[in-house]
């Protein structure tokens, strides 16, 4: 670790020097446990620290960044004068617009996330026992051939300081179970597993997942699957469990929302977005049943980090509105290109070196305000339909419109009633036709979180944490299946 | 950077602390650069170098591990303690296999350039802004990245293994978007002298013009050609799919296909690593030697890869390493390849592509960046792109005409691929 009043300060007067109307100096570490088994094999038990600082400057509307791993006064010195050189080199294709990066006070905080029982304290020794008896359990069903199972724990401690005069030191820890079997049974294979995601806290969370009362369902679930005949094509009603919403969520409203994408900055990798800045209280992005809100300050939600990268303090607002598109997600220095004063505290880097860009928020679909709608009753009211759970593939197109997305398990509903499992469904459809196409949400009992570990976006590419959730949902009218050989 | 002997010295001095049965000890450096932008406009620029270490450690059929970015001489101590923890406390591994003996290792290709090294953030910056002034006359916009690296990786283990290799490595990828159409390009290399910017950029461009205006098709099944690019995007999954156990254990689409006619017979698919344009690793997996391997030969399944237990199960030879993969295609050009062409469709490039169904390699992906309708051998309009549903193993079986293979990326040395009835499945409005 480091001098904690000195060597921010160092690298900032040299910004300040050149003249630069911002810089920043981050200090991240992020520190890994992880036990992993696949079958019945204990594979790896591994610790990694990874660390190091990065300095950020914006010299003339243009940004330099350098980063490393040595961390004194004068590799801090040095760092910076790179970053203004990089900055400078940067004017050499500079925008064509006048840059402004929106005002922030400065704040001065020390913050931990929360975390009953620390993840790092709890004996590799007793993860490795939890999954090896899980995985033997399933590895033991009839027809499973292969299990994995991992237990993961993530603590980032990250130090801001920049010009604003914040000086920030922010630890927040993740809990990470991964469980699930594969089955190869009549020529046949496909798995099933845990669905629920991850979570800011210790491992309290690994606890409450009841992974081995639970584990022998899923293989048996994923045999069923093996043995279940093909989902039926054609046009159904769909109803949607809260785990596989999440996935549809993330792809559909969440990227698609990000304002750098909507700018342009992505189109070389992830693509670009239908939505315009001039959508905004304009565009009707699904039914009047549907409301989606960004919440950074989502108790346990793994965007909740209390500040973004940006040095912006986290704050919930709401981005989708009885269908209403009402906001973006937004960064200091894309904020005001389309007129707004402020950020809403979107930008996150992954880890000290990457540099910070516009992430999708935690974002959820709001409950119904009804807790009578239930899971039976969305379903009761489906004569024909598929009802999925859990995540499977998902693919969408590079202007986040016309996507597919598979599932973890299929029942098909038939007069009100679930009637069988079916296997290798998919659903298809346009983004704001589905969303519209939502007329049934279940209640706040229903609620149910995802934490998602892995987004990726960005070059070079970055993974990102946000937390997800819904409520069971009805879609009228999708086309289901379509994807087969 | 650090020497090779310094390097070596210092994974002894590690492994000389563990006292444990056996350990093995990665390092790698890497210095990097990368400058992106999007909107005709450098968005992010930034470059920095980084140390890693990670130390395996084993006691009998117990092992366990731990990596660090701190390579003070606290920070190796806290490595040792937290891998011998590890591994002292984890339960047996039936599975373990003990460390690999040290290895000759092959030639391969030179792939350290210092013209790479010394490139600078101002050449780089120098080299986007033709690509955003060129986008800009002609009323496009452009977005990209432009990234160069140069490091060392070495693995060392207790029984006297050692390997040390260097690196660089040059990587430019540019997408343009007009009004209606865009077109994409990338290019990878060890030496910066072997790429040219300027010409990526004119393609880029080209495409993207051509691109303008496309017109509306139906899914449906089509004659595609696949250029080397797409050829790569769509084959990916299946390389990764080539998993020994998982065919024995039944859940992978290559189960009970060893020995088996499973492509069209024109189809060859090798790993190599004596090849000067696409230079290989000389180790893979733990240290172990690289060497050739056939997986496809005329068509036929010769070999799925196998990790180290399987391997010893099967008693067989572990595969070390897969990329870079070769096929060879045939003796013409992709432009005779189209003109070959009585009625299909151009793809330049594939998106979003992920598993559907993995016992039969159903993939889902969409075009992009450059799509079109090909008539009587000759490209006659842009078309408006399209979702996929199709297997790579149906692609390949279905090959009716091939060209002379190019580099892709840093592991693939591919050819443009023809072949009937892939499978569309709907429109996207996506530009």
């Amino acid at each position: 670790m480091f001098e904690k009043s000195k060597l921010p300060s160092i690298a900032l007067n040299i910004a300040d020097q050149a003249g630069a109307s911002f810089a920043d100096f981050r200090y991240q570490e992020r520190q890994n446990n992880q036990v992993f088994v696949h079958r019945r094999a204990l594979k790896s038990i591994n610790d990694s620290v990874n660390s190091g600082f990065s300095v950020r400057v914006l010299i003339d509307g243009n940004w330099g960044q350098a980063s490393g791993t040595i961390i004194n006064n004068d590799s801090v010195a040095q760092a910076m004068k790179k970053a203004i050189a990089t900055a400078k080199a940067s004017a050499k294709a500079p925008k064509d617009y006048d840059v402004e990066f929106c005002p922030e006070k400065g704040n001065l905080e020390t913050l931990q996330g929360p975390c009953e029982e620390d993840p790092f304290l709890v004996s590799n020794k007793e993860k490795a026992d939890l999954l090896l008896d899980c995985c033997n359990r399933m590895m033991d069903q009839p027809g499973i051939v292969s299990a994995i199972g991992a237990v993961a724990a993530v603590r980032l401690h990250r130090v801001i300081a920049n010009t604003d005069g914040s000086y920030l030191d922010l630890t927040n820890t993740f809990s990470i179970p991964m469980l699930s079997a594969t089955a190869a049974v009549d020529g046949d294979s496909q798995s099933r597993g845990y669905q629920e995601g991850a979570s800011q806290a210790g491992f309290e969370f690994i606890r409450k997942a009841k992974l081995a009362e639970r584990c022998v369902e899923w293989a048996k679930d994923a045999v069923l699957k093996c043995k279940a005949e093909e989902c039926p094509k054609g046009i159904m009603d769909l109803v949607v469990d809260p785990m596989n919403l999440s996935l549809t969520m993330h792809e559909s409203v969440g990227h698609p929302t990000e304002l750098d994408r909507i700018l342009g900055w992505e189109a070389n990798m992830a693509g670009r977005s239908f939505v315009k800045p001039e959508d905004i209280d304009n565009l009707q992005y699904g039914s009047e049943l549907v409301n989606f809100t960004a919440n950074n300050i989502l108790e346990n939600g793994v965007g909740s980090w209390f500040y973004d990268d940006d040095g912006v303090k986290l704050y919930s607002f709401p981005m989708v509105k009885n269908g209403l598109l009402v906001n973006l997600g937004m960064t200091r220095e894309t904020a005001p290109i389309i007129g707004r004063g402020s950020s809403n505290g979107c930008c996150r880097a992954q880890n000290y070196d990457h540099f910070p860009i516009n992430r999708i928020p935690n974002l959820y679909l709001e409950p119904g305000t009804d807790d009578s709608v239930t899971l039976d009753t969305l379903i009761a009211d489906v004569e024909k339909g598929l009802y999925v759970e859990g995540m499977g593939s998902f693919s969408i197109d590079q202007m986040r419109n016309n996507f597919q997305f598979g599932g973890d398990m299929f029942w098909l509903i038939e007069n009100g009633k679930i009637t069988k499992p079916v296997k290798k469904a998919t659903y298809q459809a346009q983004t704001t036709q589905f969303w519209n196409s939502c007329d049934g949400i279940a209640g706040p009992s229903s609620w149910r979180p995802h934490g998602v570990m892995n987004c990726g976006k960005g070059e070079p590419m970055q993974i990102m944490c946000m937390t997800h959730g819904a409520s069971p949902a009805r879609f009228r009218e999708i086309m289901i299946g379509g994807a087969s050989i | 950077m650090k020497t090779e002997s310094a390097i070596k010295a210092e994974l002894q001095a590690i492994l000389e602390r563990v006292d444990a049965t056996e350990a093995e000890v990665d390092y790698g450096y890497s210095n990097q650069h990368a400058t992106r932008f999007g909107e005709n406009a450098i968005t992010q620029n930034m470059g920095g170098e980084n140390e890693h270490l990670y130390l395996t450690v084993a006691f009998g059929r117990k092992h366990g591990s731990a990596s660090t970015t701190d390579l003070s001489a606290e920070g190796k101590e806290r490595l040792i303690k937290s891998a011998v923890e590890n591994a002292q406390l984890s339960p047996e591994d039936p599975e373990y296999v003990k460390l690999p003996a040290p290895q000759t290792y092959p030639q391969t290709a030179k792939s350290y350039f210092e013209d790479t090294v010394c490139l600078t953030p101002e050449k780089i910056a120098g080299d986007v802004a033709i690509a955003t002034n060129a986008a800009k006359s002609e009323g496009f916009l452009s977005s990209g990245l432009f990234c160069k690296s140069h490091g060392c990786s070495a693995i060392a283990n207790s029984k006297g293994l050692f390997s040390y290799d260097q690196g660089s490595g040059v990587s430019y990828s540019l997408t343009v978007h007009g009004p209606a159409g865009s077109g994409s390009e990338s290019v990878t290399n060890e030496s910066y002298s072997r790429i040219n910017p300027n010409s990526l950029v004119e393609r880029a461009i080209n495409t993207a013009k051509a691109a303008q205006n496309p017109q509306d098709i139906e899914p449906g099944d089509y004659t595609v050609i696949f250029e080397p690019r797409a050829v790569r995007d769509l084959l990916s999954y299946m390389f990764w799919s080539l998993d020994a156990r998982s065919a024995d254990e039944g859940t992978s689409a290559f189960a009970g296909k060893l020995g088996q006619q499973i492509v069209s017979p024109k189809i060859s698919i090798e790993s190599k690593i004596d090849n000067s344009e696409l230079p290989a690793s000389r180790r893979g997996v733990a240290g172990l030697a690289a060497r050739p391997m056939t997986w496809i030969k005329d068509g036929v399944l010769k070999r799925l890869r196998y990790d180290r237990f399987w391997a010893q199960e099967k008693e067989t030879d572990p595969d070390p390493n897969i990329h870079p993969v070769f096929i060879a295609g045939e003796d013409r050009s992709q432009e005779d390849l189209i003109a070959s062409c009585k009625n299909g469709v151009l793809v330049k490039r594939l998106w979003y592509i992920r598993m559907v169904d993995a016992k039969e390699l159903l993939l889902t992906g969409m075009t992009r960046d450059g799509f079109f309708k090909i008539n009587n051998g000759e490209i006659t309009a842009p078309l408006k792109n399209l979702r996929f549903n199709e297997s790579p193993l149906v692609f390949l079986k279905n090959v009716v005409g091939m060209s002379r293979p190019e580099r892709v990326d840093s592991g693939y040395s591919l050819p443009a691929i023809m072949s009937n009835d892939f499978t569309f499945s709907s429109k996207t409005d996506s530009l």
